[in-house]
C-alpha cells in the first residue's frame, strides 16, 4: 500500500466520521465545525485527483467563507441544543431503517457491477483538474454553462436580497 | 462557436438580458408599471427573437446545446405561459404592499432555467438549468413573506428540491462512471457497445428518474405539491404548473429519444408504476379538497400521469400527444389559475372553495372562462383538454398499454366528480357580498380580461380544429426544424 | 344542394350563440321566439333532406366540414351523414324538440328574464349536440355529440341551482353518463387501432377484418356507452333523479331524444352487432330486465314525474331487447312512437303541475279531468298509446319488437308481455289516480285550477295525433300494410334479422298482448279511480317504493367506500399539510428560528422519509421486474 493509498483510506475515513458527526451532533456549532472537516476531507481526495485548483477552491469558498457564515448566523440567532424538538422514536428508527436499505441497495448495485475497476479514476492521473487546462475548458467548450452559471448565482442573489430585506 | 451557433442562441440571450434589463430599471426606480410593460416587450422580442431565426435552425452548440424544432415548441409554449403569468402578476402584486419588482427578475431567471432544460443535450447543462429554475422558485414560493404560508412552502421547497438535485446528481454521477459521458448522445452510444454495466447504469437511471419526477410532481414524490401550490403567491403557482413542468418534460423527453429509455423494460415499469399511481393518488387527493389551490395541486398530479402514458411509448405519435397534452394542459391551467388571480383580494388568496359561489352571477366571463377551462381539465369534448386525452389515449392504445389507458379512464371519471363540484358552486346562489373590484389601470384589467379571452378561444379553438394545433406541432417538429441526432 | 346540411345544426347554435350572449337585453318574449325559431328552421331543413333521401333512396353525400384530427395512422373528419336513419332521427329531434321549445315559452313565463335565456340557450345547445350526435359521419363526432348531450343535460336538470338535491341530481347524472362515454370511448379506439377509421362508411365494410374478440370487445364497451346514455341496468338510476330538472326538459332529453341515443347508436352499428352473438344477447337480457325492474318500481311511485321516468327507462329496455333480437327497424320505429307519447305524457305532466302550482305527487290530485279538458284527453290518448292498445302508434312498435323476440326466443316473449301488462297498470294507475274521481289537494289549490294556455295546449294536441296515427308507416303485413318503416329504413340496418312466423301465431302474440294490457287496463282504472292508495305503501310495495334499494346499494359499495378512502388519503397521508402552526409576523431573527423550528417539526423530515422509502420501493420494483411483468402478462 502506498502512500496515496494510506491517504485515500485516512481522507475517506475522515469524511465518513466527519458526515455523520454533522448529523448526530446536538448542537449546531459542532455541526458545522464536524462539516469543515468533512470539507477539508473532500479537498484533499482533489488533491489526490490532481485537480489542485478545486481543493483550494473549495476550501476557500465553502470552508472558508460559507461556513464562517453559518457560524455567524447560528451565534447571531442563538439556536443552542434546546431550541431542537424531539422527534419521536419511530420516526427515527423508520428513517434509519429505509436509509439503511438505500445504502444496502446501492452497494449491492456497485458491487454487482462488472469491472468497475478499469473505469474508476486513476489517481493522481490526468491533468484536467490545473488551473490552466480548467481555464481554457471554461472559456471554450463550456462557455455558456459558465455564463449561465454566472446567471444562476444572480438569481439566488437577487432570491436572498428580496427575502432577507427589510421593508 | 460560429455567428450561426450565436443567432440560434439569440432568444435565450434576450430572454436573459430581460432580467438584467429589469435590475436597471429597478436600480432607476422606475414604476411597477413602466417595468411590467418592459418585461412583457422583452418577452415579445424574445418570441421576435425565435421568428427571427428561424431558419438557422436546428443547430447543436457541442457540446451542450441542441436549438431544434423540439426546443422550439417547447420555448414556445414556455415564453407563452410566461407572458400571461406576466400579466396576471401586474393585477395580482399591484394589489399587495410587498415591492413588486424583483419579482419580475425572478420570473424571468426562473424562464431562462427552464428554457436551457429544452435545449440541453448534455448532464451539465441539465442540473445548471434546473438549478437555475429551482433556486429562482425558492424565492418565488416566498415571495410573499408576510404570509407565513410561503415562508414554509418556500422552505418546505428549498429542502426537498435539493435532496432531488442530490439524488440527480448522483445518478448522474453513476451513468458518467458507467458510461464515461455525459452527453445524451454520447451516452446513447456507449450503451449499444457491450462495456458497460447494466446494474449501474439502472441504478442511475433510477436515481434521475426519482429527480424528475419530484420535479413533476409525481406520485410518490408529490409530497411538496399541494404545499407549495397552496402557499406560493397565485401566479407563481401557475408559474410551477406550466413553464417548471414544460421544461423538465422536454428535457425528459429528449433524454429519453436519445438512450431509447423506453426500450428498456425496467424503465418502462417504473414510469407505468408512477404514471398509474399519480393518476389514481392524484385523483383521490383531489376529491376532498376545499382550497381551490390544493385541489389544482392534486389534479396537476393526476395530468401528469397522464401525460407519462402518452410518454410510455416512446414514438412520434406519443411525443406528438404528450406535446399537445401539454399545451392544453398549460392553457387551461393558466385560464384556471388567471381567474384565481383575478378573484385575489389584498389579504389572501382566492383559495377557498367559498369565494367562488355565485361566481357566474357576478361575473358571467369569468365563471365561463373557469367552467370552460374545468371542462377542458376533465377532458370535455370541444375543448382542448378532450384532445389532449384523445390523443394520449390513442397513443396508449396503439402501442397496447392496457393497464395505464383502463386507469387513466377510470379515473377521469373520478375526476370529473370534483371538477363538477366547483362547477356547480360557480353557479349556486350568493348571498355573501364581496367587495367591488379593485380599481386598477384600465390598461391592465384590460389586458388581463384579453390575455383570458385568448386563452379561452385558444381553449376552445385547440378542441374544435385541433389539426392545426397537431399540424403546426408536427411541422415544427419534421419539416422546418428537424430534431437532429449526433 | 348538400350545403343545406350544415343548416340543420347551425341554427340551434345559432341560437345558443344569440340567447346565451345577450340574455340580457332581450325580453322573454323574443328569446323564447329565437329559441323556437331556430328549431323550426332546422325541422324544415330536416324535412327537405327527409324526402330527399327518401325519394332518392341513398345517402346525402356530405363534404367533410374540415379535418378534425390528422395523426399518422388516421384521419378523423370533422363530417356530417345524413342517411334513411339520420334523417328520421333528424326529424324526430327538431319536431318534438320544436314543440317541446314552444311549449316552453309559455312554461318558463314566470322565470326572470335572465334565466330564460340561460334555459333557451342551453336547449339550443342540447339540440345542436344531438344533431351533431345523429348527423355525424364517425363514431368520434358522434362521440362529441354524445358527450355534449351529457353536458347540456347537466346543465339543465340543475336548472335550479339553488336546491342542493338538484344540483346532486344533475352531478350524478353526469358522471354515470360519463362512465359509459369512457366504454364508448375505449371502443372507438379500438376500432381505431384494429381498423384505422372510425368512419361509418369504412368500418362497416370492413368488419370481416376483425375477429370475433374484437368485435365482441367493441360493441360491448359500445353497449357500456349506450348503458350510460339510455338508462339501463347497471347504469339507470340517473334518469328518475334528472326528474329535477324542468319539465319541457325531461320531456325532451329524458324522453323523446338524448336517452334515445344508445338506440341509435346500437341500431347504427348493426354490421358490428350482428356478428357478435354475446353482445346481442347482452343487450336483450340487459334491455329486457331493465324493462320488467322498472316497470315494478313505476307501480308504487307517487310523482308524477318519476312514473313517467321509469316508464322511460322501461321502454328503453324494450328497444333494447329489440336489437338484441335483431328487430333494428322495430327498435327504430320505438323510438319515433315513444318520442311522440312520452313527449306527450310529459308535457301533459308538465301541464298538470303547472296547473297545480308545482305539485307533483298524484296523491294530491284527483279529478282534474274537468279542470284540465286538453291535458286530460291528450294524457288518455296518450295513455292508450303506450300500453299497446290497437290502432294506437304504441301497438304496432311494441308489437313488432315482441314478435321478433318471440322468434328468437319464447321466454323473451313472454316476459315482454308481462312487462306490456305492467306497463298498461302502472300508465292507467297515474292516469286514474290523477284525472279520475275527486280533487285531494288544498283548498285554494283548486280554486287556482286551470287549463293551461295554448302555446302549451297545440302542442300537445299535435302530439296527440301524433301518437294516435304515428304508427301507420309501420303497419305490419300481417294486418294488410306494407310496413313502409321497414323499406325505407333497409338500406342501412343491412343486417336486420327476418323472423319468419306464420300469420297465426302473429294473430295469437298479437291477440294475446292486447287482451293482457286491456285486463290490466280495467283492473287499474276499477281500482283506482274510486279509490287511490293514499297511505304509505308496506311490506312488499315499500320495497318496490323504495326502488329495490338499488340508490342505497351503489352508495354503500361504490360512493362511500370511494369517499371514505379519499378522506382517509386525505387525513392521513396528507395530513395537514400547511399547518397554520406559526402564526403572526415575527421579526426576522425570531421567524427565521421559528422557520428553521418548523422544518425541524417533523413534517419535512416526513416528506423526506416518504421519499427515500418511496426510492426503496422502486428499487424493490426494479429487481423483481421479471415477477411484475410475468404478473402483468397473466392478467392481460
Amino acid at each position: 500500500m502506498g502512500t496515496t493509498q494510506i491517504l485515500f483510506w485516512f481522507l475517506t475515513a475522515l469524511a465518513l466520521l466527519g458526515a455523520i458527526m454533522v448529523l448526530v451532533s446536538k448542537n449546531p456549532v459542532h455541526s458545522v465545525l464536524w462539516l469543515i472537516v468533512v470539507f477539508f476531507a473532500i479537498s484533499g481526495h482533489y488533491i489526490l485527483l490532481n485537480a489542485q485548483f478545486l481543493a483550494i477552491v473549495n476550501l476557500i469558498v465553502y470552508a472558508g467563507a460559507i461556513m464562517v457564515l453559518f457560524l455567524f448566523v447560528i451565534m447571531l440567532m442563538n439556536l443552542n441544543a434546546e431550541t431542537e424538538p424531539q422527534k419521536s422514536i419511530w420516526m427515527k428508527f423508520f428513517g434509519v431503517a429505509t436509509g439503511g436499505l438505500l445504502l444496502s441497495f446501492f452497494i449491492s448495485f456497485i458491487v454487482s457491477s462488472i469491472d468497475l475497476k478499469n473505469k474508476t479514476a486513476q489517481l493522481k492521473e490526468g491533468d484536467v483538474g490545473l488551473i490552466k487546462n480548467l481555464g481554457k475548458v471554461l472559456f471554450s467548450d463550456y462557455v455558456i454553462p459558465f455564463e449561465i452559471a454566472s446567471i444562476l448565482f444572480l438569481s439566488a442573489m437577487v432570491g436572498a436580497v428580496v427575502i432577507g430585506k427589510k421593508d | 462557436m460560429d455567428s450561426l451557433q450565436l443567432q440560434a442562441l439569440l432568444p435565450f440571450i434576450v430572454l436573459a438580458s430581460a432580467s438584467v434589463v429589469i435590475i436597471l430599471l429597478i436600480a432607476a426606480r422606475q414604476s411597477h408599471t413602466v417595468i411590467q410593460i418592459t418585461g412583457f416587450l422583452m418577452m415579445c422580442l424574445v418570441v421576435l427573437a425565435m421568428w427571427y431565426v428561424r431558419d438557422v435552425l436546428p443547430r447543436a452548440i457541442m457540446p451542450l446545446l441542441v436549438v431544434d424544432g423540439m426546443a422550439a415548441v417547447f420555448t414556445g409554449l414556455i415564453v407563452f405561459c410566461v407572458l400571461i403569468i406576466g400579466l396576471f402578476s401586474f393585477i395580482y402584486f399591484e394589489e399587495r404592499e410587498e415591492n413588486p419588482k424583483e419579482y419580475y427578475i425572478l420570473i424571468f431567471l426562473g424562464t431562462l432555467g427552464a428554457a436551457v432544460l429544452t435545449i440541453s443535450r448534455h448532464f451539465i447543462s441539465v442540473f445548471i438549468g434546473l438549478e437555475l429554475l429551482s433556486i429562482s422558485l425558492y424565492a418565488l414560493i416566498a415571495y410573499l413573506r408576510n404570509r407565513n404560508n410561503a415562508v414554509e412552502a418556500g422552505m418546505k421547497y428549498l429542502v426537498l428540491a435539493a435532496m432531488s438535485s442530490a439524488f440527480l446528481l448522483f445518478g448522474m454521477a453513476l451513468i458518467y462512471m458507467d458510461t464515461g459521458s455525459m452527453d445524451f448522445d454520447g451516452i446513447a452510444k456507449q450503451l449499444q457497445t457491450q462495456g458497460h454495466s447494466p446494474a449501474l447504469f439502472v441504478t442511475g437511471i433510477g436515481l434521475m428518474m426519482v429527480a424528475v419526477c419530484f420535479k413533476l410532481a409525481l406520485v410518490p414524490f408529490h409530497l411538496w405539491a399541494a404545499d407549495v401550490y397552496q402557499g406560493a403567491p397565485v401566479p407563481v403557482t401557475n408559474f410551477i404548473a406550466t413553464v417548471s413542468k414544460i421544461g423538465v418534460f422536454a428535457v425528459l423527453v429528449r433524454f429519453a429519444q436519445a438512450v431509447q429509455l423506453q426500450s428498456y423494460h425496467f424503465a418502462v415499469i417504473i414510469i407505468s408504476f408512477v404514471a398509474i399511481v399519480s393518476m389514481v393518488g392524484g385523483n383521490l387527493l383531489a376529491i376532498k379538497q376545499q382550497n381551490i389551490k390544493r385541489l389544482l395541486a392534486y389534479s396537476s398530479i393526476a395530468h401528469l400521469g397522464y401525460l407519462l402514458v402518452a410518454f410510455l411509448p416512446g414514438n412520434a405519435a406519443g411525443i406528438e400527444a404528450g406535446m399537445f397534452y401539454l399545451f392544453a394542459y398549460s392553457i387551461t391551467l393558466l385560464a384556471a389559475f388567471g381567474i384565481v388571480t383575478m378573484l385575489s383580494g389584498r389579504q389572501a388568496d382566492a383559495d377557498q372553495l367559498e369565494a367562488y359561489r355565485g361566481l357566474y352571477w357576478r361575473n358571467p366571463l369569468m365563471g365561463a372562462i373557469l367552467t370552460v377551462a374545468l371542462l377542458s381539465l376533465a377532458g370535455i369534448p370541444l375543448t382542448a383538454g378532450f384532445i389532449g386525452k384523445f390523443a394520449v389515449l390513442n397513443a396508449g392504445v396503439q402501442q397496447q398499454l392496457w393497464l395505464p389507458v383502463i386507469v387513466l379512464v377510470i379515473t377521469s371519471v373520478i375526476g370529473l366528480y370534483y371538477y363538477l363540484r366547483i362547477i356547480s358552486t360557480l353557479f349556486a346562489e350568493t348571498q355573501v357580498i364581496f367587495p367591488k373590484e379593485k380599481s386598477l389601470h384600465p390598461l391592465f384589467v384590460a389586458g388581463t380580461y384579453g390575455a383570458l379571452l385568448v386563452l379561452l378561444i385558444l381553449l376552445l379553438g385547440a378542441g374544435i380544429f385541433p389539426s392545426a394545433v397537431i399540424d403546426g406541432i408536427k411541422n415544427f417538429l419534421c419539416q422546418g426544424f428537424r430534431i437532429i441526432n449526433f | 344542394m348538400n350545403k343545406l346540411v350544415y343548416l340543420v345544426p347551425l341554427f340551434p347554435l345559432a341560437g345558443f350563440l344569440i340567447n346565451g350572449l345577450l340574455r340580457k337585453s332581450l325580453s322573454k318574449g323574443i328569446i323564447g321566439f329565437i329559441g323556437s325559431a331556430a328549431i323550426l328552421a332546422s325541422f324544415v331543413v330536416s324535412l327537405v333532406l327527409f324526402f330527399q333521401v327518401k325519394g332518392s333512396g341513398a345517402a346525402i353525400p356530405v363534404e367533410p366540414l374540415f379535418t378534425f384530427i390528422n395523426a399518422d395512422t388516421f384521419k378523423i373528419d370533422f363530417a356530417f351523414q345524413v342517411d334513411q336513419l339520420s334523417s328520421l332521427f333528424l326529424l324526430i329531434i327538431t319536431g318534438v324538440g320544436f314543440l317541446i321549445h314552444v311549449y316552453s315559452a309559455a312554461y318558463m313565463h314566470e322565470e326572470p328574464e335572465q334565466h330564460v335565456g340561460r334555459y333557451f340557450a342551453y336547449l339550443n345547445l342540447f339540440v345542436f349536440s344531438m344533431l351533431l350526435l345523429v348527423m355525424g359521419a364517425n363514431y368520434v363526432i358522434m362521440f362529441i355529440g354524445w358527450e355534449g348531450v351529457g353536458l347540456c343535460s347537466y346543465l339543465l336538470i340543475g336548472y335550479w341551482f339553488k336546491n342542493n338535491d338538484y344540483n346532486y341530481a344533475a352531478k350524478k347524472a353526469f358522471i354515470m353518463n360519463r362512465i359509459g362515454d369512457l366504454g364508448f370511448l375505449l371502443a372507438v379506439f379500438w376500432l381505431l387501432s384494429k381498423l384505422g377509421t372510425v368512419s361509418f362508411n369504412e368500418v362497416f365494410p370492413q368488419v370481416s377484418r376483425l375477429t370475433p374478440t374484437d368485435i365482441t370487445g367493441i360493441t360491448v364497451l359500445l353497449f357500456v356507452g349506450a348503458m350510460g346514455k339510455s338508462a339501463q341496468i347497471p347504469l339507470y338510476t340517473w334518469l328518475p333523479d334528472a326528474m329535477a330538472g324542468p319539465t319541457p326538459v325531461s320531456a325532451l332529453i329524458h324522453a323523446a331524444t338524448m336517452v334515445t341515443a344508445g338506440i341509435y347508436m346500437v341500431a347504427r352499428s348493426n354490421a358490428l352487432y350482428s356478428l357478435s352473438e354475446v353482445a346481442q344477447h347482452l343487450v336483450a337480457i340487459v334491455g329486457i330486465a331493465t324493462a320488467l325492474l322498472s316497470a315494478t318500481i313505476a307501480i308504487k311511485q307517487n310523482d308524477i314525474k318519476k312514473v313517467l321516468a321509469y316508464s322511460t327507462v322501461s321502454q328503453l329496455g324494450y328497444m333494447f331487447l329489440g336489437l338484441g333480437v335483431g328487430a333494428y327497424t322495430g327498435a327504430v320505429f320505438h323510438v319515433m312512437t315513444h318520442a311522440f307519447f312520452k313527449a306527450l305524457l310529459f308535457l301533459g305532466a308538465g301541464s298538470v303541475i303547472h296547473a297545480m302550482h308545482h305539485e307533483q305527487d298524484i296523491r294530491n290530485m284527483g279529478g282534474l279531468k274537468k279542470h284540465l279538458p286538453a291535458t286530460h284527453w291528450t294524457f288518455l290518448l296518450a295513455c292508450i298509446a303506450i300500453s299497446g292498445i290497437p290502432p294506437f302508434s304504441g301497438f304496432f312498435s311494441k308489437d313488432e319488437i315482441l314478435a321478433a323476440a318471440y322468434a328468437h326466443s319464447p321466454v323473451y316473449w313472454v316476459l315482454g308481455v308481462i312487462g306490456a301488462a305492467m306497463t298498461a297498470f302502472y300508465m292507467f294507475r297515474l292516469y286514474a289516480t290523477t284525472f279520475l274521481g275527486q280533487f285531494r289537494g288544498t283548498h285554494e289549490q283548486e280554486h287556482h285550477l286551470h287549463e293551461s294556455p295554448k302555446a302549451m295546449t297545440i302542442p300537445l294536441i299535435i302530439l296527440a295525433v301524433l301518437s294516435v296515427i304515428g304508427g301507420m308507416v309501420g303497419v305490419p303485413e300481417v294486418l294488410g300494410g306494407h310496413h313502409e318503416l321497414h323499406a325505407f329504413l333497409a338500406p342501412v340496418l343491412t343486417t336486420e334479422t327476418h323472423h319468419e312466423i306464420s300469420h297465426s301465431t302473429e294473430y295469437a302474440l298479437m291477440g294475446i298482448s292486447v287482451a293482457v294490457a286491456a285486463v290490466a287496463i280495467f283492473i287499474a282504472v276499477s281500482k283506482y279511480s274510486k279509490k287511490p292508495e293514499l297511505g304509505e305503501p308496506a311490506g312488499f310495495g315499500k320495497v318496490l317504493a323504495d326502488k329495490w334499494y338499488i340508490d342505497e346499494l351503489y352508495n354503500n359499495i361504490i360512493v362511500k367506500p370511494l369517499g371514505a378512502l379519499a378522506g382517509v388519503l386525505k387525513n392521513v397521508v396528507e395530513k395537514s399539510g400547511i399547518d397554520g402552526a406559526v402564526n403572526g409576523v415575527g421579526r426576522f431573527v425570531k421567524y427565521s428560528a421559528r422557520q428553521l423550528r418548523l422544518l425541524q417539526s417533523g413534517q419535512v423530515g416526513g416528506y423526506i422519509l416518504f421519499m427515500v422509502l418511496s426510492i426503496v420501493v422502486l428499487f424493490l420494483l426494479f429487481w423483481n421486474q421479471a415477477m411484475i411483468t410475468q404478473f402483468l402478462n397473466k392478467i392481460f
